[in-house]
């Protein structure tokens, strides 16, 4: 389902770092870290003199660096970086500032959308960044499907993009849209990429340094593990303090953890959170600070709606008992949320409520206290008898058909929240007399593109502007038929909602649009389709003998990776004392070297020794 | 072996009548081989040791219902604070869900042993088929079936089973077929070697000079004499059998719901008391496997040392 993770939007849970087989050599791993890991960082050292450089151990590997085709949040977080978008958000509390727009205005008629392209941005290779660029990207995005695989939805509305001077751009729409002001798509220069072929297969990695006119470039890419990019000088917005960036790849978390004790990385990313254990135990360190923001993702637990293509054909095996509202609206009843929040996540989340986290407090919405599903295993079986799924003489409900209810729920084998939870569900559901079969997978793509599931952990980061979120729930996102993918989360198809998410997409006035969005979630609560347990916090550690300071945001309490913008990295300024852990690594390289030559020698040894002494007894 | 023989081949047949009766025979015989059996094996202290420490451990497994009850792996009714370092309340401290480790160690012992002693049964069952089959039938049946043999053979066996495991669902039947299926080759090799040595002995010919059909030969003489391999080889596949088991669960390939050795390294690397030091969790289950495994090899090692009179000296 990565072609669901939308311009940073990233569905964390389904992040595709699935190669942990390979961690079976975790404890391999650990050893050789020194060895394997730091010789780049030594390279750094030589080739820069006194260069700063930050490290940020990330747990997820890139899908590809074309801004047309990547989804994932770390790609995308790299696009932020290295182009521009029309506009951005603030660091302190989101709201719109400019980008390489300066200024922008709707006329009355709401359908025409005027930008004036800043004139002091300038592509890595020299040339000027101009409002012909901008109108070539949306105009490609707009006539080549290759090119609107990641962002397609933002132009769909489109009508015609001009650019009647270089410092002015033009968009006439069909519809009035709101999401005029937040176009998350990354413009890039149209001298480099008209050259391109087909952009479907184009994945921007062959040649390095790569023109952007970011605040970072991209120099150089390894696949599966690591990005280096370098600071733009020229970035209009003021250079980056740190010389060089560094994304490394960490299959394993707990590898990247000790990365950070020992000082070869400068940053562990909160995609997936530290784990409580490793929170606390950072906690206690000297030099390292652990920050623990409330997050932009809500953490669900999505039910089959009976999954169907736009072309009315019905397909997968969701159970027909969750199509009645009433045993969807029990399941979550019996599911205590403060329990996940204070056992499973030990404190760092917050209690689920409505779609979209608290943190963009504009748009959260709180069931009213009638509405509410709150804990209530003994409400939930009433409800359940109530709907016609009574207990046999095991104390087993069974369904319409006289078998025992049963269901799939689809989780995540690399998310261990995914199995904790499920632990709880299995317990909850199994006192009201359902049970439920486990089913933790690598891929969960492929049952849940089928429709193959009854119940599914889900999980989105949500935007500053909410659109992206709530469009995969409308019927205009299901597959065209069974056999396409469509946008759709979760197969969700509401009438009423999606009257609403119209009426939303329209509406220029933030206030009265906020209030259709909270109709929206509460229309969303109702049903029972997707049923929020909480909102995750952004767990993540940095040395702070290495990086002095960094912008988090929103700046009161906010998260540092994967922001909807460039400004942790491009803020981040280095610690005097920086130099010195390249000198730590380079001794724990060398300490790591030694004790691998002394283990080898013992070995060797002692091998010799039992030569000789079992020699007469050999044939 | 042979258990429920009732004539007595080696036995004069016309002598029956004053003699005790063939199965009287039979019996005294057997109980004074393992008599014979039991004495030698009591040399080996190694041995010896082993089979302590399964009785032990499979007493602990036996009695787990009793001792800790099915209830020590309820994460709703957990009686501790996550991650507790052993105390008097929690010898062994406690998970991230709060649960005692202790007892999820003595419940975790019943499927990691279950699950060792059905995968070396089902890999020796496989092999011994194969290895008694290919030895006796020769032609292109050996041939077919040696090639298959040796291609399981060449293949490494972790990562078979990874995508056994894989495809199938996720259960502890997955995980005895995986292993089962990726293990028997060695068996299979040893068993037809020594089928082969059998066969050319010469009473294998007059067996079937006197009318002894392939059924007659595999069953009658070859299976008892390829036995003691097959027993000698089942204990020391159990071992490596758990050793697998731990390490489909270490990655993440078992049933998450079911309690585990492996499974519990795998939740205590997954909730990162690797890097902060929560040793009580990790160091118990893996030291868990590496006793069991331990164990049966000693008691493999002593048992083949004992049957097979060409290892003699026991080092």
């Amino acid at each position: 389902m990565s072609t669901h993770d939308q311009h940073g939007s990233g569905r964390t849970a389904r992040r595709p770092w699935r190669a942990r087989l390979l961690a079976a050599a975790g404890a391999c791993a650990l050893l050789l870290a020194s060895g394997a890991v730091a010789p780049p960082v030594s390279a750094d050292e030589g080739e820069g003199g006194g260069d700063s450089t930050l490290t940020v151990a990330v747990a997820q590997s890139v899908d590809s660096l074309s801004p047309f085709l990547a989804v994932r949040l770390l790609s995308t977080s790299i696009h932020k970086l290295t182009y521009e978008y029309l506009t951005n958000y603030d660091a302190k509390d989101n709201h719109v500032i400019p980008g390489l727009a300066t200024e922008w205005k709707a006329s009355p008629d709401k359908l025409t959308w005027t930008y004036k392209i800043r004139s002091d941005s300038k592509w890595s290779d020299g040339q000027q960044a101009t409002a012909e660029d901008a109108a070539w990207t949306f105009n490609k995005m707009m006539t080549d499907p290759g090119a609107a695989t990641a962002n397609g939805s933002f132009v769909g509305n489109f009508e015609k993009v001009t650019a009647p001077s270089p410092t002015e751009l033009v968009i006439r729409l069909k519809k009035p849209q709101a999401t005029m002001t937040a176009l998350d798509v990354p413009i890039v220069p149209k001298h480099v990429w008209e050259k391109v072929g087909d952009l479907s297969k184009f994945n921007n990695d062959k040649d390095f340094p790569v023109v952007g006119n970011g605040p970072f470039v991209l120099t150089d890419y390894k696949p599966d593990s690591y990005v280096r990019l370098k600071a733009n000088k020229d970035f209009w917005r003021g250079a980056p303090k740190f010389d060089n960036l560094i994304f490394r790849y960490y299959k394993d978390q707990d590898a990247a953890v000790a990365a950070l004790r020992k000082g070869e990385v400068s940053f562990v990313a909160g995609s997936p959170s530290l784990t409580p254990a490793q929170a606390d135990s950072l906690k206690g360190e000297e030099n390292i600070r652990v920050n623990d923001a409330p997050g932009r993702r809500f953490y669900a637990l999505a039910t089959n709606p009976g999954a169907r293509a736009k072309d009315g054909t019905k397909f997968g095996d969701g159970d027909p008992s969750l199509l009645d509202q009433r045993v969807r609206n029990a399941l979550f009843m019996a599911v205590d949320r403060k329990a996940i929040v204070d056992r499973v996540f030990q404190g760092h989340a917050v209690e689920g409520a409505g779609y979209i986290p608290p943190r963009f407090s504009q748009y959260f919405y709180e069931p009213a206290a009638g509405q509410e599903l709150a804990y209530d295993p003994a409400g939930a079986a009433k409800l359940l008898d109530e709907a016609g799924y009574r207990t046999n003489g095991d104390g087993k409900r069974v369904g319409k058909d006289g078998k025992p209810l049963n269901y799939r729920v689809l989780c995540h084998a690399t998310d261990p929240n995914d199995k904790a939870v499920g632990k709880y569900l299995q317990e909850w559901w199994g006192d009201l007399g359902i049970s439920i079969t486990l089913d933790c997978l690598d891929n969960v793509t492929d049952p849940w593109l089928a429709g193959k599931y009854d119940l599914a952990f889900d999980g989105w980061s949500v935007n500053p502007d909410p659109d992206f979120v709530l469009s995969i729930h409308t019927c205009a996102a299901l597959p065209a038929t069974p056999k396409d993918t469509g946008a759709t989360d979760n197969f969700i198809c509401d009438k009423k909602y999606d009257e609403l998410y119209a009426r939303q997409l329209g509406e220029y006035d933030t206030g009265k649009r906020a209030d259709v969005v909270k109709q929206m979630q509460s229309r969303l609560y109702d049903t029972g389709y997707m049923n929020v347990m909480a909102y995750p916090n952004a767990v993540e550690a940095y040395r702070t003998d290495q990086i002095e300071s960094i912008t988090t945001m929103p700046s009161a309490a906010g998260n540092i990776y994967g922001q909807d913008g460039y400004w942790s990295w491009w803020s981040a300024v280095p610690a005097d004392s920086g130099d010195s852990s390249g000198g730590s690594s380079s001794t724990g390289t060398v300490i790591g070297i030694v004790a691998g030559v002394v283990v080898l020698v013992g070995l060797g040894v002692l091998f010799a020794v039992r030569r000789r002494a079992t020699a007469d007894e050999r044939e | 072996m042979t258990a429920e023989t009732t004539e007595n081949p080696a036995g004069p047949p016309g002598k029956a009548a004053d003699a005790p009766s063939p199965r009287a025979l039979a019996r005294r015989r057997r109980r004074a081989s393992a008599a014979r059996f039991w004495k030698e094996y009591r040399a080996h202290r190694a041995g010896l040791f082993g089979l302590a420490a399964l009785t032990l451990f499979v007493l602990v497994a036996l009695t787990a219902p009793l001792t800790v009850g099915s209830d020590v792996d309820s994460v709703t009714d957990a009686p501790g604070q996550p991650l507790e370092s052993p105390s008097g309340r929690f010898p062994l401290g406690t998970d991230q869900f709060g649960r005692d480790l202790l007892g999820l160690l003595v419940w975790g012992s019943r499927v990691s042993l279950l699950v060792g002693l059905l995968a070396a049964a089902l890999s020796v069952a496989i092999g011994a088929v194969i290895g008694i089959t290919a030895g006796h039938f020769r032609g292109w049946y050996a041939t077919v079936m040696m090639r298959i043999t040796d291609w399981f053979l060449v293949m490494p066996t972790l990562v078979l089973a990874i995508v056994l495991a894989t495809v199938m669902s996720r259960s502890l039947g997955t995980i005895v077929l995986a292993i089962g299926v990726t293990t028997w080759p060695t068996t299979a090799r040893l068993v037809r070697a020594q089928t082969l040595a059998v066969e050319s002995r010469p009473y294998i010919e007059r067996a079937r000079a006197l009318g002894g059909g392939h059924w007659h030969v595999m069953s009658r003489h070859v299976l008892p004499n390829v036995m003691p391999l097959v027993l000698a080889q089942t204990t020391l596949i159990i071992s490596s059998a758990i050793l697998a088991e731990a390490t489909l669960a270490f990655l993440g390939l078992g049933d998450p719901t079911v309690v585990s050795w492996g499974g519990l390294l795998q939740d205590a690397r997954e909730a990162g008391s690797v890097s902060s030091g929560d040793w009580w969790y990790l160091v118990p289950p893996g030291v868990g496997i590496a006793v069991v495994a331990l164990a049966f090899t000693l008691c493999g090692r002593a048992v083949e040392a004992v049957l097979n009179p060409r290892l003699g000296v026991s080092r």
